[in-house]
């Protein structure tokens, strides 16, 4: 049963990549980064992260792809035709790099070993609340002052020029 | 081989094909949902050494990576606007000079 999930989505996750790599239109890039977010979250509910599945959907699939929306329908259409698709040569030269490393990176992971050092966590958002806001509390914090940062630069970045 | 390694592998491939997608796509969005594809490669690579090692120092540091996604898509889309908005640039080829 467990491996009839993995198939599952992993199908679903290599789909959706293809879709955001080859497809022309942005939009429709786009749309298979949405599936793809949403195959991710089935992948974080199965390792059984709950509270970081719901936070994908409700950070990923909500707020950044409607950023992503906003930007698109602010810029004319007849401009982002102009640039649309993959550029062939660089797709020749670095398929068979990835390729590669993505071989040597599989060998690693089958063949190596992990070490196992604390007990599974029985209640997910109860243990990383916690974890949160104990050990990771001045983290938490930066992580507030680095959102605020990219909202002032986003504002600046985005007013107009008069 | 257990499902947290074939979870791994998926995640070593999502991280491995955003990067692709950042040297191959023409256009600037989709070269930023590419890097966004890295970006959940990484999520996943913690979250299933988390569940093999057993912890949840792994959920916390995909939490704070979803964060900074956010804070980065802000900042690029602004650029991208901006970048639009003053030269009428929008794809990647056409950025070669970083000042006039």
């Amino acid at each position: 049963m467990e491996w009839l999930i993995f198939g599952f989505l992993s199908t679903w996750v290599v789909l959706s990549v293809m879709g955001v790599l080859f497809l022309k239109n942005p939009i429709h890039a786009l749309l298979s980064f949405v599936s793809l977010i949403l195959a991710v979250a089935g992948m974080f509910l199965h390792l059984r992260a709950e509270l970081l599945a719901g936070l994908q959907l409700i950070i990923y699939a909500v707020a950044i792809v409607v950023f992503y929306v906003l930007v698109i329908t602010t810029i004319p259409w007849e401009k982002v035709k102009r640039f649309e698709g993959f550029y062939k040569r660089e797709f020749f030269v670095g398929f068979p790099v990835l390729l590669l490393s993505l071989a040597l990176f599989a060998y690693a992971i089958i063949k190596g070993n992990f070490a196992r050092v604390g007990l599974e966590a029985k209640d997910n958002v109860k243990e990383v609340g916690k974890s949160l806001f104990t050990t990771y509390l001045f983290p938490l914090e930066v992580a507030s002052v680095i959102l605020l940062t990219a909202m002032i630069g986003a504002i600046l970045l985005g007013r107009k020029e008069e | 081989m257990t499902i947290e390694k074939a979870y791994m592998l998926i995640s070593v491939f999502l991280f491995l094909s955003g990067l692709l997608g950042v040297i191959i796509r023409k256009n600037l969005i989709t070269l930023l949902i590419s890097t966004e594809l890295m970006l959940n490669g990484v999520n996943l690579a913690l979250v299933s050494a988390d569940r093999l090692v057993g912890g949840v120092e792994g959920q916390v540091f995909a939490l704070f990576i979803l964060a900074v996604a956010a804070s980065e898509v802000a900042v690029g889309l602004g650029l991208i606007v901006a970048l639009f908005r003053l030269k009428g640039y929008e794809g990647s080829s056409e950025i070669t000079h970083l000042r006039d």
